[in-house]
């Protein structure tokens, strides 16, 4: 890890509005059955019960199709689930209403696989995106954001190492410095979760590993909860706290990643097995 | 023994390889085209021509041609009038624009199928391919029943047609956008007007500027036929009056050459607009 990272640290803290740095204990999501159908044939999430605690690591894998992003989605209800409770910072997460709903949003960030930045708008703009689910309508359309917010949002850039770009537009970055914007931009956000879908699905061996690098210490130095769908199995046992199994909407393994056997990567993948690259 | 199999499946006409094959599309496409080929042919049989000699006709069109464009001359106008009348002309375009592309931009927002539910983007569609399938002309006469003939009716007429048009071009920049940036905010906690000024404005502000100028010179050309048909004023009422009333084709020569300078200068403006607007911020 760089080490101008550990530097800045002390700075951050400084900002963030959890009490905990990292230490780990108190439940911050529960998930319990939970289902997802689109329709009334399939089922895309079938009774999913997970917990995760404050500042944890955790990475969803298994086979495109099984339901990785519809189970996140669900979490900060872009996708409104079928039944179930999510329960979120003590709050239960499916009954809310719009506005309750906004400023739990605001608590859980959010980075895409395709970074989903407003490309013809600067970094520092779009890092400030972050802030909105703190904002009246009159302040956010008018972009009335406060020197701290600003500050903050360019200690942030500066972490990730995109201070310089701060009034580039964002249709100029490469693949990887537009995943720090996005991680830049959920940060902003103070959140207490952090939910990456795909995050290093889009891009080359190196920028991924500086983006996981990123998000394992946001976990670790931050204490905030990330929950990562990702692809690569080896990329999940090399950076998560715990990986879980997801196949055909249903979790089929928990555990950490010692304990992740070849069997019961082969539950997790099925028939697929053979199409997975490892090592 | 796959290669053989898939090889058998191709389509293949007097030993050689198809690389299209016959659908319904293709067939509706061909039946119109040999439909309007037809027509084309059969069209000038049934024409009346018995009362002009068509020698005559040609010379004589050519001749009117000749005094038109190549002897113009200002006559009943003054050369400052006329730039005085397509200064109204300008006006008239310039007014029914404006008016109509504010009108424009929020029911664009209203009709745009990723920002709204799909029934009352529906409503507004349906609403504009009525108002659009009738012509300006036609909705300027319209207005002309209360506001009666004159400017007032003209831009009217032409607002109406132009909210149309322009809703219309605006929700499918709209549309285009990145569903992705939408979620993205979403996701953040914004609120739908944040969502609007943050995303939807940045990522379509330039087609919506070239489209709304293309619509200016659409309604300049429009504003040109209101004046002489709906007696908006204008450089279209001197227009007419040279061509019906004093029979004045020098001058109708002039005029349309006047005309088309501004409309000339008026693409240019566009082109220029539009290069500084796609190529940077």
């Amino acid at each position: 890890m760089p080490q101008v990272l550990t530097m800045e640290r002390k700075d951050m803290t400084e900002y963030k509005t959890s009490e905990n740095k990292g230490q780990q204990g108190e439940t911050l999501l529960k998930v319990e059955n939970l289902y997802k159908s689109y329709n009334r044939n399939t089922l895309v999430l079938q009774n999913v019960q997970m917990a995760l605690k404050q500042g944890e690591f955790v990475s969803i894998i298994g086979p495109s199709g099984a339901g990785k992003s519809t189970l996140l989605r669900c979490i900060n209800r872009m996708i409104d689930p079928t039944s179930g409770s999510i329960l979120f910072d003590g709050v239960e997460m499916t009954t809310l209403n719009k506005a309750d709903l906004r400023s739990q949003r605001a608590k859980i960030g959010m980075v895409f696989q395709h970074y989903n930045l407003v490309s013809r708008l600067s970094v520092f703009e779009n890092v400030l995106h972050g802030r909105f689910g703190y904002k009246s309508t009159l302040q956010g359309v008018l972009s009335l954001f406060t020197e701290e917010e600003k500050k903050l949002a360019l200690e942030i850039l500066d972490k990730l190492g995109m201070k310089e770009f701060a009034y580039k537009r964002c249709d100029q970055l490469s693949g990887g410095q537009k995943q720090r914007v996005g991680i830049a931009r959920a940060l902003v956000q103070q959140p207490k979760l952090l939910l990456c879908d795909e995050p290093i699905a889009s891009l080359d061996p190196n920028s991924s590993k500086v983006i996981m690098d990123h998000l394992k210490d946001i976990s670790e130095t931050m204490g905030i909860t990330v929950l990562v769908n990702l692809h690569q199995v080896d990329v999940a046992l090399k950076y998560s706290d715990r990986i879980i199994g997801l196949n055909k909407g249903s979790i089929v393994y928990e555990g950490i990643p010692e304990n992740l056997s070849n069997m019961a990567i082969r539950d997790i993948y099925g028939s697929e097995i053979e199409d997975l690259i490892l090592e | 023994m796959e290669a053989a199999s898939s090889v058998q499946r191709l389509k293949v006409r007097h030993g050689k390889i198809k690389i299209r094959t016959f659908n319904r599309s293709t067939f509706v496409l061909q039946l119109t085209l040999s439909f309007i080929l037809l027509f084309t042919i059969i069209a000038p049989f049934f024409l009346d021509y018995s009362a002009i000699d068509i020698q005559t006709a040609i010379f004589y069109t050519l001749d009117n041609l000749k005094m038109m464009f190549l002897q113009p001359a200002l006559n009943q106008v003054t050369l400052g009038a006329a730039l005085y009348q397509i200064l109204i002309t300008l006006s008239l375009a310039f007014l029914s624009t404006l008016i109509g592309a504010v009108i424009s931009f929020f029911l664009s927002i209203a009709s745009a199928k990723n920002l709204m539910p799909s029934y009352i983007s529906n409503i507004i569609i349906a609403f504009n391919s009525f108002i659009r399938a009738v012509p300006t002309v036609l909705w300027v006469l319209i207005f002309a029943i209360v506001a009666g003939l004159g400017s007032v009716a003209a831009v009217l007429g032409m607002t109406l047609h132009t909210i149309a048009y322009l809703t219309k071009a605006y929700s499918e920049s709209i549309e285009d956008i990145d569903n992705g940036m939408i979620e993205a905010l979403r996701a953040t906690g914004a609120k739908w007007w944040h969502i609007i000024v943050h995303v939807v404005l940045p990522q379509t502000s330039s087609y919506m500027v070239s489209w709304t100028f293309l619509r200016f010179e659409t309604n300049y050309g429009v504003a040109i036929a209101m004046g002489a048909a709906a007696a908006a004023g204008g450089i279209g009422f001197e227009l007419f009056m040279a061509s019906s009333f004093y029979y004045d084709l020098h001058e109708v020569g002039m005029i349309t050459y006047f005309a088309l300078a501004i409309a000339l200068i008026l693409e240019f403006i566009s082109i220029w607009i539009k290069n500084r607007l796609i190529g940077s911020r």
